[in-house]
């Protein structure tokens, strides 16, 4: 039992009736927190796992971890989301997706490690948790607000117009409820949710959002605008002296050094560095460095990734965001580009495919009067008014709009374009309707985590040394900091795996034995590490450091060190994975009993067939040396990934014919009452 | 001008000339206007005279210096010191606070906000218990919180916003910043003559402590804390 990092339950509510129960979190301690808590919940209370997203039995859950709002380094700010998503092609799978900020921290100040939504609201509702109290809130007058209106009404309501001056103020007439000076952490939905976008998000402050899955859309299912909370209640600590001295230790140690860095860009202003340094404020990229600004953390981070600007639009977006409009005549059109989404509350990853959509333009296939009838301004494509008329037409569900509201893919299939579109790599959507994030022929951890999974995994972890360092090294003339050889052989100990063939991506070593170990691996270390400890993704796990001379990273030897200060538990690293084990099989079974077969567990037409057109480095182990290899002209072989399945199948104790898991493994696991249920389906694994 | 003894706790004008310090009235009138800077900082140093009461107290031994433009909003200030002070995690215990708007326009959308260690400080000359008070060792403005009756007088008074005494609704005591002397939690020696956990642990190096009193403007101390590693980042050092 732990004695500190849980503040004790979880709000159940049901939007049908408008309930509210208390669950008790040490019934699910054993999960550790986050996606494992919400998968538990999910399998006990979904009772029919094959219904759509759309149901209102869909159960979405908003979790935290032990170390939400603690300061524990970027560990704190993140929230869980799980769901049955709307946004996967073909099946919307039970899904997850997780957001920075506030809002996780703030949820356990106010006394909850989590909520469970379930139902649905007959009128628009938002839920407004103050400490202990929650209220249905009417959200007529919500309806139809963009992201950021939304949450200031909210802060304005909740906090009686005080938060904006900043001064202290009373959650109730008693002073011992407690004051804050804080905004209140507000999740909500844009119109695009509203609208049933299926790639709505849900969003957070300026830049936090559940992306993957269509959240938003749930949610708009639901008639829930949004969810409120302030508190001002204390989470307990086991160890705080410990927690001090490790934070205080790890971000010297690991960290950039703002003052004094040991490995600085060669180039001033040069944001891609930060992959490999962590620098602050290198999360937009290149968007926005043409203004003054300063970096910007979600809770308790030790990074800072992300920027505030001097102009305030596109705050705190990052990644693949400020990428969203490259197109853009100017910087200042990409940021309003990339701000109109977080506003409409749209998905970065489904709109991007606007370039999908000039392409079909130039091949005069689509436009005013063509196959996909359009008036959308693609001849000022690259202006404003451009991706204005763009985004609002899917959120708003007007003209073209209203099939792309659905979802790239599902426009494509639609306009009888998505066999060859997929075939040829018109279309880039690899596995389950989703974009192409890394190359899916040659970064295996990434596709293969993805195909076996239900979403694009968005796991970091490997990819920032196998493919992000030597690539930027080369983007200003400098040779890769440590060499591929030491790159695979450093995984290989961080990981405890032991093998470094497991990080050669050869044409051998991406359907080799020791590959699929690190692919169970890697499943197993983000769901319970990552997805339900809520480690951020950009900083853990932090396999090799390149800010000290010694190169060695934090993992494994933090993970544990700083759960165990926080809870008073004692558990190892590999106990993490063992416990993530079990998730992730707990997940597996939930897809299982939504339909999955390990025959639909295959990529797009181009993966197969297109020949890798670019160059793209990663540790190959090829005539027996090590290097960085362009990888030019490879494409993923049908017949060896089929033969790839088998040996990840039996890594994973599955049934190499269905992929289906068997008693015995989840026996092992303890989990009996999912064996049952798979067997009550006629889907228990042989 | 007052003549100073900074070994002893109370000061004395010497030429009793009121004209050379600062009554309560001018230090009231000026916070939140024109001429805050003067009134807070560097006019007359190292101690202080009140004449409307003979009232003195002594400079404190040490104060925190904030960079704004410089902090990253992670709150990672308050998230130590309220575990360091209290034991557990609790930004509405934490003695800085840090507020912001995210939608807000660099350099307007942040503040950090910590105890400037008044040199007239209200919340001292408001509490009727003397549980506000300034060490007698190092002159920084704290609580004995036995004595606390919890008035609130101290919170009110406070000339800042937000108020930079609190009311701990939990352990039923005001409290402030103590400049890390009374941190339970910590394993390191806090206070005017140690460390502060708020300087040691901010990612950014945006939080820094000095002896001396620090030139203030009205929106607060005049300090840049941006050296040319992180001009080089991209980011503003003027």
């Amino acid at each position: 039992m732990a004695t500190g990092g849980y503040v004790g339950k979880i709000l159940f509510v049901n939007l049908t009736d408008r309930s509210t129960e208390e669950i008790a979190t040490s019934d699910y301690e054993e999960y550790g927190g986050g996606h494992g808590i919400g998968s538990a919940l999910f399998f006990e209370r979904v009772k029919d796992k094959t219904i759509d997203g759309f149901h209102p039995d869909n159960l979405v859950t908003f979790m935290t971890s032990p170390l939400s709002g603690t300061l524990a380094p970027s560990a704190s700010g993140r929230t869980e989301t799980g769901f049955i998503s709307v946004h996967s092609y073909p099946i919307g799978w039970y899904t997850r997706s997780n957001f920075g900020g506030r809002f996780s921290g703030m949820l356990k100040y106010a006394g909850w490690d989590g909520i469970a939504i379930q139902g649905a609201s007959k009128t628009p509702v938002w839920i407004n948790i103050v400490n202990g109290k929650v209220t249905f809130e009417d959200a007529s007058g919500l309806w139809g607000l963009d992201t950021y209106e939304t949450q200031e009404e909210i802060w304005s309501t909740v906090s009686h117009g005080n938060a904006a001056d900043g001064t202290w103020y009373g959650l109730d007439t008693s002073r011992d409820s407690g004051r804050t000076t804080q905004r209140p952490a507000v999740a909500t939905i844009g119109p695009a949710g509203e609208n049933l976008v299926r790639s709505a998000i849900v969003l957070h402050d300026a830049g936090n959002a559940a992306g993957q899955g269509g959240l938003g859309a749930v949610l708009g299912s639901k008639n829930l605008k949004a969810v409120s909370v302030i508190g001002t209640g204390s989470i307990p600590v086991a160890d705080p002296k410990s927690l001090v001295d490790i934070r205080f230790e790890l971000q010297n140690r690991f960290g950039y050094n703002v003052d004094e860095p040991t490995l600085e860009a060669p180039v001033d202003n040069f944001s891609f560095y930060g992959a490999i340094t962590s620098r602050p404020g290198y999360g937009p990229l290149i968007l926005g460095i043409d203004q003054p600004a300063r970096p910007q953390g979600c809770m308790g981070c030790f990074k800072n990734c992300r920027r505030k600007l001097a102009s305030g639009v596109s705050n705190e977006d990052q990644c693949v965001e400020s990428l969203f409009y490259m197109a853009g005549e100017t910087q200042a059109i990409q940021n309003q580009a990339t701000d109109m989404i977080d506003k409409l509350g749209l998905n970065v990853y489904d709109v991007k495919d606007h370039d999908y959509l000039y392409a079909l333009y130039k091949m005069g296939v689509l436009g005013v009067g063509k196959a996909i009838d359009t008036d959308l301004p693609f001849d000022k494509y690259g202006s404003y008014e451009f991706i204005d008329a763009y985004t609002k037409a899917i959120a708003f569900r007007e003209g073209i709009g209203d099939d792309l509201a659905e979802g790239i893919v599902r426009a494509s299939a639609k306009w009888g374009r998505l066999e060859e579109d997929l075939a040829s790599g018109l279309l880039k959507r690899p596995n389950w309707g989703y974009a192409e994030h890394y190359n899916p022929r040659l970064e295996v951890e990434w596709s293969y985590g993805s195909i076996f999974g239900d979403r694009d995994i968005n796991e970091h972890g490997f990819n920032w040394h196998v493919y992000w360092m030597a690539y930027i090294r080369s983007m200003v003339g400098q040779d890769p900091i440590i060499s591929a050889e030491e790159v695979a052989s450093r995984l290989a100990e961080a990981t405890g795996l032991g093998d470094p063939m497991g990080f050669d991506y050869s044409e051998v070593g991406i359907y080799g034995e020791p590959k699929a170990k690190v692919i169970a691996y890697h499943r197993h270390y983000t769901r319970f590490w990552k997805q339900s400890v809520l480690y951020c993704d950009w900083a853990w796990p932090m396999y090799i450091n390149y800010n000290s001379d010694d190169h060695t990273g934090a993992t494994p030897e933090y993970e544990p060190k700083i759960f165990n200060a926080v809870t008073g538990k004692n558990i190892s690293f590999a106990d993490g994975l063992e416990i993530g084990r079990k998730i992730w099989n707990l997940d597996k079974s939930i897809w299982v009993l939504q339909g999955r077969h390990r025959e639909q567990e295959v990529f797009a037409g181009y993966v197969y067939d297109e020949p890798n057109p670019a160059p793209y480095s990663l540790p190959v182990y090829e005539n027996g040396e090590w290097s960085f290899s362009d990888n030019l002209g490879r494409s993923l072989d049908r017949e060896k990934f089929e033969g790839f399945k088998d040996l990840f199948f039996g890594v994973e104790g599955w049934d190499k014919k269905t992929g289906w898991p068997t008693r015995a493994t989840l026996s092992g696991l303890g989990l009996d009452n999912v064996a049952d249920a798979l067997e009550s389906a006629g889907k228990l694994g042989s | 001008m007052a003549d100073i003894d900074k070994t002893k706790d109370t000061v004395v004008a010497a030429d009793g000339d009121a004209k050379t310090g600062v009554s309560r009235r001018d230090f009231l009138t000026g916070v939140g206007g024109l001429g805050i800077g003067a009134v807070l900082g560097g006019l007359i140093g190292g101690a202080f005279l009140l004449p409307e009461e003979v009232l003195a107290i002594p400079a404190s031994g040490g104060y925190l210096l904030v960079d704004t433009k410089k902090c990253a909003g992670c709150e990672t200030c308050m998230l130590t010191c309220s575990l360091v002070h209290e034991g557990r995690e609790n930004i509405s215990l934490s003695r800085i606070q840090i507020t912001q708007d995210p939608f807000g326009k660099y350099p307007y959308d942040m503040a950090q906000e910590q105890c400037r260690q008044c040199p007239f400080p209200a919340c001292v000359d408001a509490c009727p218990t003397g549980a506000m008070h300034a060490d007698e060792v190092t002159g920084v403005r704290m609580v004995d919180e036995a004595k606390c009756v919890g008035c609130e007088k101290c919170v009110n008074a406070c000339v800042f916003t937000p108020s930079r005494v609190q009311w701990n609704h939990e352990d039923k005591h005001a409290q402030k910043c103590d400049l890390c002397k009374e941190t339970p939690f910590w394993s390191q020696d806090g206070g005017a003559d140690g460390k502060q956990a708020c300087v040691e642990l901010c990612p950014m190096k945006a939080i820094s402590f000095t002896k001396e009193i620090p030139m203030q403007s009205d929106a607060g101390y005049d300090v840049n804390l941006r050296n040319e590693h992180y001009g080089k980042l991209g980011f503003p050092t003027n």
